[in-house]
């Protein structure tokens, strides 16, 4: 055996032997996509509108609150657009005003009259900003939402750069519906004073509410209203209070939040508030004892409890709970509010015994496709068959290897892709085969029909690989999830088909023909 | 073994049958494609696509009435998997509400209709964690009184997942002696879920949704993704070859496609993502046939330039014969066991493989070479130099 031989010989299993070493065990290295193991697939959009609206509503209420400071009361405002509000009532000769507090509080709105009115405007560079952040902020939340939950290998990310699509994958979970809600849910928690009813228990409609109030509400409250229930938990009616618009404290000032039981060993949930949130509570409690307290959880009462006395970091939220309920309103409290409201654009959910039905489909269909290949090439080329098995095994190692080096996970038409290339893969030997066969006919030696046969096939194994591959690549470029794990199997196992084939194949051809003294026939 | 050993079939001698088969064909292809419309999934459509396990055999037409008296309109029903599986395939538009709106009310209605009398935690549509949650509240094995509920429902969680496991293989848990008690779950655990829960008759094994407007986008994508790779295989023909061969397998190329569409069209698969990468897979495929065998007539023509086109083509035709007939031959046990044995998630997949590969090496004998043939008596060089002295 000469040097170059040897060479070509480490070369080859150096390969083989690195890709093993990534493959195997196969158990462990190839990942499961999705629609293998089970699991959700969620693509969703954060309505970044939301955030940009509840920012001016923010700015509007500051600024009305400076202009009546200022000594010009009676302005309302009202938000147009996400990104546009509107002041009436404000007379054109104090809008000298408007620049001072402008400047001073909302430095991102421009303004301008427009007759009786003023539009203001933000600018786009403040919005955008405002977006991003909503989104980050959105990520942020249900990253945090989803490792509560306990998921293995969550995927949580941003569809490409300034996209507000997010894309959730949860292998394994076996609950869509309530991931989903975890997921949407706004969490936007509140504690408010209700003025009336004044002692606990709601009111049965609006009208018992505002007839206390001569027919209008004050400016400061509002009716919110409560889901009332039976003891399976079942929605029976509603009742409704009058809130003060401002809350006390919100999910923003919680420190914790964990599920527990309360006296009668129901579902609470118990939680501690930050530094800041607690001197505000206790100072707030301790002058409100005997009043009732709602607390308010995105837009509906839970409970409406007394204010027994001064209540400083810690408290319990009651409300006819469940305990799956509390559990995920732990969660959601602890993992922050949504900035945003969110959209499903996409969802997509296995359950593990369809994953495991394709699985063993996919399995059988890989098994039988290969066998009766490698009969094919054995019934056909003989002795060059098993050579052809060679290739087409150590073909899969490298497969394998590769994709469990780039952590790749195998889909369902990842094994088809698997398959297909057990077809290709042998192409590239059939066409070097047929072109020894060929040379063998036209009466030249063994040796010089191998030499002549591997050189003229490689013109067709380059052109019919490589026209595969153009397809490979864009289908790569366009694919989602299982689209692309088919592409990128077809992709790596075209490359390794080549490989195997005129690498490997040539290898031991040589080494068969290396042997001392002639050789006289080839088994083809 | 030899089955194709110097063979020396006038190929081209058929030709004109052969183009006037496939051109016969090809317009039925269109016609199929054109009145029949292609069978678009959600992934393009939209809308929501469900796989519902009963555990009795369902009446597919009793569950059509089903939908349409709670209105969900044009729904499709088809029956999924084998006998035995018990199972159902459907697809609904997007409601006007939503696309979530629909899966819930399918699945409203299967809850009426099959779960009479089924009162509940149902264990064939909740899932592990409410399973948890579930035992957490009952607490069988008095994990709580040590006061850290983290640790209970981890432990309860364990003895969830085992109950779920059940739902791995079947899908659907029919009867409680399924559930034996193990390590992970104590038979005091098996007894609380006795007690409170029950199974349900009926199973979604998966649930997918998709908005029009991803289905637009998705739609736009694949189209592009083709385009971009037909572009793609073409400039490198044109690159690699003359221009006539680019022309033959450039027809080659749209008779393949546009007869697999049709064949799949006429089959009434449904046309999803996944086809899309099977067509694109053909394309790469047909391609392929075609280039091997103007690889060999580049050759030949290069060495004997005496003789002509017509018997280059056929000589490299039946040199190339064998090759053809064994890849494609290996290539069809591949795809056809993927076909028979794979399931019927990706049956239009595996399908659309199928008849590509068959296709694709028919074109690249019979219509490729052909092409080129006209081509070249009708344009080629030595036509042009003949209207060239003519003139």
């Amino acid at each position: 055996m000469n040097g170059k031989l040897l060479m070509r010989g480490l070369l080859v299993v150096v390969v083989v032997a690195t890709c093993a070493f990534w493959a195997f065990p196969l158990a462990d290295s190839i990942q499961l996509g999705l629609d293998l193991r089970g699991g959700i697939h969620l693509m969703l959009e954060v309505l970044t509108d939301d955030a940009l609206r509840a920012e001016a509503q923010k700015d509007v209420d500051s600024l009305v609150r400076e202009l009546d400071e200022q000594g010009a009361p009676g302005v309302a405002g009202a938000v147009e657009s996400p990104i546009r509000f509107r002041l009436t009532g404000l007379s054109a000769d104090r809008d000298e005003l408007l620049p001072g507090i402008l400047e001073e509080t909302m430095p991102s709105w421009v303004f301008r009259r427009n007759g009786e009115d003023v539009i203001f405007d933000r600018r786009a560079d403040e919005v955008s900003n405002i977006r991003e952040l909503a989104i980050n902020q959105a990520l942020q939340t249900i990253r945090n939402r989803v490792d509560e939950f306990g998921v293995a290998e969550p995927v949580i990310q941003r569809q490409g750069l300034g996209s507000n699509r997010l894309v959730v994958q949860l292998p394994g979970v076996d609950d869509p519906e309530r991931v989903k809600n975890l997921i949407k849910n706004t969490a936007f928690l509140e504690f408010r004073l209700a003025e009336y009813p004044p002692n606990g228990g709601a009111a049965v409609d609006t009208q018992e509410i505002l007839g206390q109030y001569g027919g209008t509400l004050p400016d400061h409250l509002e009716i919110v209203a409560q889901d009332q229930r039976d003891s399976d938990g079942n929605v029976i009616g509603q009742g409704y209070y009058a809130l003060e618009k401002r809350p006390v404290i919100t999910g923003r000032d919680l420190k914790t939040a964990r599920p527990g039981l309360g006296q009668f060993q129901e579902p609470v949930v118990n939680f501690s508030l930050t530094h800041e949130g607690a001197g505000i509570f206790e100072d707030w409690t301790g002058a409100n004892i005997g009043r009732p307290l709602a607390i308010v959880l995105d837009g509906r009462v839970q409970s409406a409890p007394t204010i027994e006395g001064r209540i400083s970091d810690s408290g319990v939220i009651r409300g006819n709970f469940s305990q799956q309920e509390v559990e995920d309103l732990a969660t959601v409290l602890r993992s922050g509010a949504l900035p945003a409201g969110i959209e499903y654009l996409e969802q997509r959910s296995v359950g593990p015994s369809l994953g495991q039905d394709s699985i063993d489909q996919g399995t059988r269909a890989f098994a039988y496709g290969i066998g009766l290949v490698l009969v094919a090439m054995l019934v056909v080329y003989r002795g060059s068959g098993i050579n052809a098995m060679v290739a087409l095994v150590l073909n899969f190692v490298l497969v394998f290897g590769v994709l469990a080096y780039f952590g790749a996970s195998l889909t369902l038409p990842g094994i088809a892709g698997l398959i297909l290339t057990i077809g290709m893969a042998v192409d590239a030997n059939v066409l070097v085969f047929e072109r020894i066969r060929e040379e063998l006919h036209n009466g030249r030696t063994v040796k010089a029909s191998v030499v002549s046969g591997f050189g003229k096939a490689w013109s067709s194994i380059l052109d019919a690989n490589l026209t595969t591959l153009i397809a490979a690549f864009f289908l790569i470029n366009f694919g989602t999830g299982a689209i692309r794990g088919f592409a990128v199997t077809l992709t790596v196992g075209i490359l390794a088909s080549v490989f195997t084939a005129v690498f490997n194949s040539r290898l031991l051809f040589d080494l068969l023909l290396s042997r001392p003294g002639r050789v006289e026939r080839l088994s083809i | 073994m030899e089955f194709f050993r110097n063979t020396s079939f006038d190929f081209m001698r058929l030709r004109r049958v052969f183009l006037g088969l496939s051109t016969i064909v090809v317009v039925a292809s269109l016609g199929f494609i054109f009145s029949r419309q292609l069978n678009l999934g959600i992934d393009f459509a939209g809308g929501t696509q469900m796989i519902v396990r009963f555990a009795e055999p369902p009446d597919v037409q009793e569950l059509r009435g089903l939908l349409e008296n709670a209105g969900i309109e044009n729904a499709s029903i088809q029956s999924f998997g084998t006998v035995e599986d018990n199972s159902v395939i459907l697809r609904t538009p997007t409601a006007e509400d939503g696309a979530e709106e629909s899966a819930v009310r399918v699945e409203e209605m299967l809850q009426q209709r099959f779960n009479v009398g089924v009162s509940g935690f149902d264990l064939n549509r909740q899932g592990t964690e409410a399973l948890a949650s579930l035992l957490l509240e009952a607490d069988p094995d008095d994990q709580r009184s040590s006061g850290d509920d983290i640790a209970a429902r981890e432990h309860y969680r364990r003895a969830a997942a085992e109950v779920m496991e059940h739902r791995r293989n079947e899908g659907l848990i029919r009867d409680w002696t399924e559930i034996e008690p193990s390590e992970a779950l104590s038979a005091a655990a098996v007894a609380a879920i006795r007690e409170r829960a029950s199974f349900g008759n009926f199973a979604v094994l998966s649930s997918d949704n998709v908005l029009p407007q991803i289905g637009s986008e998705l739609r736009r994508k694949g189209l592009l993704a083709i385009g971009f790779s037909l572009t793609g295989i073409l400039a490198y023909i044109w690159f690699r070859f003359e221009l006539r061969f680019g022309i033959g397998a450039l027809v080659a190329l749209a008779h393949d496609v546009a007869v697999c569409l049709g064949l799949f069209a006429f089959a009434g698969y449904e046309f999803n993502l996944t086809t899309v990468a099977a067509f694109l897979t053909v394309i790469g495929y047909s391609v392929n046939d075609s280039v091997v065998v103007f690889d060999r007539v580049r050759e030949n023509l290069r060495r004997n330039r005496r003789e002509s086109l017509v018997e280059v083509l056929n000589r490299s035709l039946n040199q190339t014969l064998s090759r053809t007939a064994l890849t494609s031959g290996t290539t069809l046990l591949a795809v056809g066991s993927l076909f028979f044995l794979g399931g019927d998630v990706i049956r239009g997949f595996s399908f659309l493989l199928l008849v590509g590969v068959l296709i694709g090496t028919y074109s690249s004998i019979y219509v490729a070479s052909p092409i080129v043939l006209i081509w070249e008596s009708s344009w080629g060089r030595e036509q042009r130099e003949k209207r060239a002295t003519a003139a």
